[in-house]
């Protein structure tokens, strides 16, 4: 069941209906309905896989009383890496069992010596990144004593599997998500209206922008060879916009829907592409991930605290961590990677924390200075993306090669029967809109807001894409 | 909660007024539009006269050269479409006798589309504007799964159908922006890229009983039209092309022309031919049906 399905339309108005109307009168009886609708949910997609997610949220929730109630550290300290180790050895297993062997195969090849690996034929479960490290930091955060250990099951669970956050985010911590899960929830007219506005604002992200850039993406990145520099040149930006409108589209549908039950979510995105430099992009771009490496792995390594050499280090692990926890591929890594480089200049040099505050722009040098920064970084991060997107890194490599020694910047028919150009129009509205609503969740709420619903209402309609449906990308993770 | 569910009727009451609204002025659109497809343009015609009317998929509507009949003093259309399947030219006669067409003969290409009783997506898609319109149409696709969405859920069908009907084609269609559709009275031809012919692979196919081909062998029987069934070529690598034979073991009035070129050098691709390939073939069918009315 995805956001974006007709099976989704209908189920959400059947547990808004229950959980105002049947169990508006206690908090256990909301969370049961949550919890009941969080696993219906999840087994839509593979309903094997839910004895996955009770078994971790069982792991979790002992564990976690263990740890508290343990006396000495070396027991804490046996709980906690056992929870550890079993939540990431699942991970594992699922997620990069077979990219480990086939690169253990091919470095022996290297070596002159051949080996057949055993891959698994397993299904990736859906979500399995997200609760894992939603559990993780729930573990984490008791261990550093930061949180007491949740006593109530049902509401530990529901934490967990709560459905807006459970198949790709955000990673809620515990800390802001449970306390709201042990209070009974108040209906807020202001708060679901706003919710509503953001899951309109979501489905045009996903369907209008995200599934029509896809289109054309696909077709460059497909026959890259066959492109020439201009198409190479907008496959990467569409992919840019590609990526930021499904996931983010599905972040603003998450958050927007969990607003109808009352309950507020972390904020995920906040305008990355208006980003000056690339440690801004970082602090805008799947910000609950971003935060959780920061918290969890960063600050623990020692941070940008100690030798440069310790930065260094630091700087690359977090960010290949980041990189490999999208998947099981080299490109990822890669991916991961580059963003180091690029982060790595503005850390030695102090500066990766100067663009904290917002901007306003005028008719003034300054203002120059600031959209040149925001292109630079949006072009350096559409770079990045290019190893993201490509099947392998040799294929990146022969794309970039082909978008600098190609030199022709024309218009091209795709296959797909489009021309490269057809889609400037739409990303140029897309970031007016924005734009304009930078310091707002979302564009319709606030004046003519009828207007502007409506004129969403008409896009989602009018421009999306329906016949070729496209998955949210982030689920695969 | 009263106050939200307000808002929640009031944000669906301009859905739905939004998707009558989009689906009055999409409909509206595509019935002035008669120059971006064969269908467009067979639909918002009427009355017209032919001798000779060409059906079929891209085999047909890369392969026959109306040129040459026309030369020949017979007025010709070439109204084959890339993807179609029997089921879409069985549609598009119908629509034809419903657009009080008169046509004389009927020549149906019917070798490779044999092989399934399936529809084509793609060209079903391009008679969706017409569907409130058509009786014929609706009749067509009255038995189809999702026929009361498409009828009766306004703008339902230009969003199942985006790609082909959505905001991009009808935005061309508004302002007139013209395909090569119609263009060589409907003939499309192809060029050769050189490079070394791929053989077709047919082991796959064999040839059934088609519901469609049955269907317009009743229609012209009733219209009195003329209909000469035909395979069209393929390259002589193609493997298994006992599959032509067996077509006329279930229907032996098809006249076999997979052999009426066979030259390599007038293939684009192993199962098209390229300019000179269907002019040759067209006159090989024109000399085995038709004597010239008049002379050039």
């Amino acid at each position: 069941m995805f956001f974006n399905s007709f099976h989704f339309a209908a189920f959400l108005p059947i547990v808004f209906i229950l959980y105002w109307f049947v169990g508006h009168k206690s908090k256990i009886n909301q969370n049961y309905i949550l919890i009941l609708a969080s696993y219906y949910f999840y087994s839509c997609w593979d309903w094997r896989f839910l004895f996955l997610l009770v078994f971790s949220t069982l792991l979790d929730y002992s564990c976690a009383m263990k740890i508290e109630n343990s006396q000495s550290t070396s027991y804490r300290k046996f709980w906690l890496w056992l929870c550890i180790s079993v939540n990431v050895g699942f991970l594992g297993i699922f997620k990069y069992y077979n990219f480990f062997a086939a690169s253990f195969a091919d470095l022996l090849h290297s070596f002159g010596l051949n080996s057949s690996p055993i891959l698994l034929q397993v299904i990736l479960p859906v979500g399995i990144s997200f609760y894992t490290f939603h559990g993780l930091s729930y573990i984490i955060d008791i261990y550093y004593g930061r949180i007491k250990s949740e006593k109530n099951f049902v509401d530990y669970s529901l934490f967990v599997s709560y459905f807006p956050l459970l198949v790709a985010g955000p990673i809620e911590r515990a800390t802001h998500l449970l306390p709201q899960l042990k209070r009974r929830r108040k209906f807020n007219f202001e708060k679901a209206k706003e919710g509503m506005y953001q899951i309109v604002w979501g489905l045009v992200k996903k369907v209008v922008i995200a599934d029509s850039c896809a289109t054309y993406a696909n077709a460059v990145f497909d026959h890259y060879t066959s492109m020439n520099s201009l198409s190479l040149l907008l496959g990467a930006v569409y992919f840019a916009f590609q990526i930021y409108g499904d996931f983010s589209g599905y972040s603003d549908i998450a958050l927007g829907t969990s607003k109808l039950f009352g309950i507020d979510l972390l904020k995920n995105f906040n305008y990355p592409y208006f980003s000056r430099d690339i440690a801004e992009f970082w602090r805008k771009w799947h910000i609950s991930l971003t935060t959780w490496f920061r918290d969890y792995l960063y600050i623990p390594l020692g941070g940008s605290k100690g030798s440069k050499w310790l930065k260094v280090r630091n700087t690359f692990i977090i960010f290949l961590v980041s990189g490999f926890w999208h998947g099981a591929s080299w490109t990822f890594i890669a991916w991961g990677f580059i963003n180091a480089l690029y982060f790595l200049p503005l850390l030695l040099l102090n500066r990766n924390r100067r663009n904290l505050e917002e901007f306003t722009l005028g008719f003034n040098l300054e203002s120059v200075r600031i959209i040149f920064n925001i292109v630079m970084t949006f072009a350096i991060t559409c770079f990045a993306w290019i190893f993201f997107r490509a099947k392998t890194i040799t294929d990146a490599v022969q794309y970039i090669k082909r978008l600098f020694e190609n030199r022709v910047f024309t218009e091209q028919y795709f296959p797909i029967e489009r021309y490269n150009y057809e889609l400037i129009a739409l990303i140029a509205l897309f970031i007016l809109v924005e734009w304009n609503s930078r310091t707002k969740i979302e564009p319709i709420s606030g004046k003519f807001s009828w207007l502007k619903l409506s004129l969403c209402l008409a896009a989602i309609l009018a421009l999306g894409v329906f016949s070729d449906y496209k998955e949210f990308i982030y689920f695969q993770f | 909660m009263k106050q939200f569910l307000f808002f929640i009727l009031k944000t669906v009451a301009i859905l739905l007024i939004t998707m009558g609204l989009l689906d009055v002025l999409y409909t509206t659109v595509y019935l002035q539009s008669n120059s971006r497809t064969k269908i467009d343009y067979l639909y918002n015609s009427k009355d017209k006269n032919y001798d000779v009317v060409f059906l079929g998929s891209s085999r047909v509507n890369n392969h026959f050269v109306p040129k040459i009949f026309n030369d020949q003093g017979y007025k010709t259309f070439n109204f084959g479409i890339t993807r179609s399947r029997l089921d879409e030219s069985a549609l598009m006669l119908k629509l034809m006798v419903e657009r009080h067409y008169k046509i004389k003969n009927l020549i149906l290409q019917v070798d490779l589309n044999i092989n399934t009783n399936d529809h084509s997506e793609a060209i079903r898609s391009l008679f969706m504007p017409y569907l409130h319109r058509s009786p014929i149409i609706r009749d067509h696709y009255k038995d189809i799964p999702e026929y009361n969405e498409l009828l009766y859920i306004p703008f339902y069908r230009y969003m199942h159908y985006d790609a082909r009907v959505g905001f991009r084609e009808m935005y061309f269609s508004l302002v007139h922006k013209r395909t090569n559709n119609l263009d060589n009275d409907g003939f499309h031809p192809l060029e050769s890229h050189g490079g070394k012919m791929i053989p077709a692979d047919l082991s796959k196919y064999y040839p059934k009983r088609n519901v469609a081909y049955e269907e317009i062998k009743a229609i012209c029987k009733a219209n009195n039209i003329n209909l000469i069934a035909m395979t069209t070529p393929m390259c002589m690598s193609t493997i298994n092309r006992d599959y032509f034979n067996h077509i006329r073991e279930v229907y032996p009035e098809i006249h076999n022309f997979e052999n009426a070129v066979t030259d390599d050098k007038y293939f684009a691709t192993c199962g098209h031919m390229n300019e000179a390939g269907a002019i040759e073939f067209t006159k090989v069918v024109f000399n085995t049906f038709f004597k010239p009315k008049s002379n050039p």
